[in-house]
């Protein structure tokens, strides 16, 4: 059976919508009075105040380094299979270390295709590549400059991350770094 | 030539305040449609459009002038647009309708007694220039009349675009016309009748000898103003433009400059509408709707019209620009607290120092405005002392021609600041109420609208007659 929702019958002051129109003016008046004399809106002035993002928030990646300043990633394509928006584009070749196989020769995203899954992130076996940058904002005036290339995606500094993050720490500039390349020289990879 | 305009200064003027009334009164749209943008993004919590800026290259400012620039960039844009005409239009009527609206809006200022009229003496005899720029015996219906063909823009327009929706807008928007027009034209009837006149100077000049319009006319006031959000097309009556329904009305069809016209049609609209509404019920250029008690409660009480206004012409000036001053050194004051808010931003550097910058010489020049207006207060309470230039030449005091314009400048800001008052309503209202369904704009105009101007009109008739 229709349930039958009563229509709300109006009193005689609601009718005659004079006193609720004057309700309503008041309250708009309260806002735009406050806003006027205080000013501090609920909104924020986005471009110029940009949020605070958490480093969980899958923002635009980085490749992660080495202690020598190699990327990290072995080329195995591992993020590029799991990609569901087919964006990254990796050219693979010989490494010229004896202890690895692969690296990027070319490494590249293409931040207009991408969702921001994460699934790369999730995909890749060496932790080489992260989304932790907190660069929510990616602006460029021509679709080219929004596929982002092996350069763009290691140039980040230690600094800017924080202390308790050691595989950050350990690439060059980072505060674990010396420790790190004596250890990388000596045979210890990871 | 030179020496006749010297040797006929209220000639001359007489022939240029038709065009630079209107003129000046336009300058108001740009400020109106800033009251419009921020004052709808206040209403709603947010701080609204103020990212638009001119680089000052030698302060090194970003000037945003609060939204203002907005106006400029909204102008260029539009200007610049591909003027696209859709194939399936009638060409000539649908480039000639967006003209039509702003035509008659610009007539309808003329209309409007911007001052007091002023006698001067012409040769032998004594001369009036009236501040009504056309003076016609019809007065206020030649304006309902502007009024009434501003809607053939709309409707011209919706008709040559050949298209359903801009049909419907424009249809909707002549039908609601007709409904409260009819409303109108009686809820002002009741002070016409009052008055015995219908121009529209004796209307003010009929309110500065007894009351405001708005003491004598509540009801006939509350119509007027309702039926004037319709003329308009404002919310809660615009249901021609109804975007949630008609796509966006009448000018669906039309875009760049043609689709500026229309919106400045609107706004042009609503100024006229205010300064009719100010002019009609709110005492025109008249001061005050009450005669003050100058001289003490046992003397006759003095009534603040033309002629006291000529005769106290420094204390006036100078309580006008005391006001202003205050207004701009209070605002200046608001804007430092703003500043101090921007000086605690440390999260953002950059900001910080461009809009410390940037508000600082928004105070220093509201502070030198409100202080050079003070300064000025001050002089004219001290140097304007016009109660003795008076003449009296065949029962009219002659006054100079520097005290007529001072004096038609004070009525002109007079006027324009009540207009402002309902400027304020305009916006208020419409970020306020929703809008109305079709059915219920035709059914409160003819059931409940007009008959209560009905009653009103009969009312004020017996009133009318038991006390002349
Ligand atoms: S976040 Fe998702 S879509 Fe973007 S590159 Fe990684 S896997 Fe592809
Ligand atoms: S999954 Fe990791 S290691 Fe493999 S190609 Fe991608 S980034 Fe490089």
């Amino acid at each position: 059976m229709a349930k039958v929702i009563p229509r709300p019958q109006l009193s005689f002051w609601e009718n005659i919508y004079f006193v609720e129109i004057f309700k309503g003016l008041a309250t708009t008046w309260g806002h735009a009075q406050k806003n006027l004399i205080k000013g501090d809106f609920p909104t924020r002035n986005y471009p110029d105040e940009l949020p605070a993002l958490p480093r969980d928030y899958r923002a635009r990646h980085r490749l992660m380094k080495r202690p020598d300043g190699t990327p990290r990633c072995v080329a195995c394509f591992m993020c590029s299979t799991a990609c569901p928006a087919r964006c990254i584009n990796i050219v693979a070749e010989e490494s010229d270390r004896l202890d690895i196989e692969k690296r990027p020769a070319k490494f590249e995203i293409d931040l207009l295709l991408c969702v921001f899954c994460g699934f790369c992130v999730e995909a890749c076996p060496c932790d080489a590549i992260r989304m932790d940058t907190t660069l929510g904002v990616m602006v460029a005036d021509n679709r080219a400059d929004f596929v982002i290339n092996k350069t763009t995606l290691m140039d980040w500094a230690p600094a800017d991350y924080p202390a308790t993050d050691t595989q950050s720490q350990k690439a060059p500039g980072g505060s674990l770094h010396a420790q790190a390349l004596a250890d990388f020289n000596s045979g210890n990879r990871h | 030539m030179f020496d006749w305009i010297l040797a006929n200064p209220y000639a001359v003027a007489g022939l240029l305040l038709p065009i630079v009334i209107p003129l000046v009164v336009f300058q108001i749209l740009p400020l109106l449609v800033l009251i419009e943008r921020r004052g709808a993004a206040f209403i709603q919590d947010r701080a609204g459009p103020n990212r638009a800026y001119i680089y000052i290259p030698v302060l090194g400012v970003k000037l945003r002038a609060f939204g203002m620039i907005y106006n400029a960039t909204d102008a260029v844009k539009l200007l610049f647009k591909e003027n696209f005409i859709p194939p399936f239009v009638h060409k000539g009527w649908y480039l000639f309708a967006p003209g039509i609206p702003v035509i008659t809006g610009l007539l309808g200022l003329a209309l409007i007694p911007w001052f007091a009229p002023m006698s001067y003496v012409a040769g032998e005899s004594l001369a009036v220039l009236s501040g009504q720029m056309i003076e016609a015996n019809s007065g206020i219906l030649l304006l309902f009349a502007f009024g009434g063909l501003g809607v053939y823009g709309i409707v011209l327009g919706s008709w040559a675009s050949n298209s359903k929706y801009s049909l419907l807008g424009g249809m909707r928007a002549s039908a609601m016309m007709i409904s409260y027009e009819v409303s109108m034209g009686l809820s002002v009837m009741g002070m016409l009748m009052l008055v015995g006149s219908l121009g529209l100077t004796q209307v003010v000049e009929w309110q500065g000898a007894h009351t405001w319009g708005i003491v004598v006319q509540p009801i006939g006031f509350l119509l007027f103003l309702v039926s004037m959000f319709a003329e308009c097309n404002r919310n809660p009556f615009d249901v021609a433009e109804g975007e949630s329904e008609i796509v966006a009305g009448f000018h669906t069809e039309f875009n760049g400059v043609k689709f500026m016209t229309f919106m400045t049609a609107e706004y042009l609209h609503v100024i006229a509408a205010s300064v009719l509404l100010a002019t009609v019920y709110l005492g025109g250029y008249q001061l005050l709707p009450l005669p003050l008690p100058l001289d003490g409660f046992d003397a006759p009480w003095v009534d603040l019209n033309t002629l006291w206004l000529k005769n106290h012409l420094g204390i006036i000036a100078g309580l006008m620009l005391a006001g202003g001053g205050a207004g701009l050194l209070g605002f200046a004051y608001l804007l430092v607290g703003r500043r101090r808010t921007y000086q605690a931003n440390d999260a953002n550097a950059v900001l910080k120092a461009e809009r410390s910058k940037e508000y600082g010489l928004y105070i220093a020049v509201f502070a030198l405005g409100g202080l050079g207006m003070l300064a000025g207060a001050v002089a004219s309470v001290m140097l304007m002392h016009t109660a003795a230039l008076g003449q009296t030449i065949n029962n009219t005091v002659i006054f100079p021609g520097w005290v007529n314009a001072v004096t038609a400048f004070i009525q002109f800001n007079i006027l324009i600041g009540k207009a402002m008052l309902f400027c304020w309503l305009f916006v208020w209202v419409r970020w306020t109420l929703p809008r109305f369904r079709y059915d219920q704009i035709m059914a409160l105009g003819w059931k409940v609208m007009l008959n209560i101007a009905l009653v009103n009109l009969l009312v004020t008739a017996v009133i009318a007659k038991l006390v002349r």
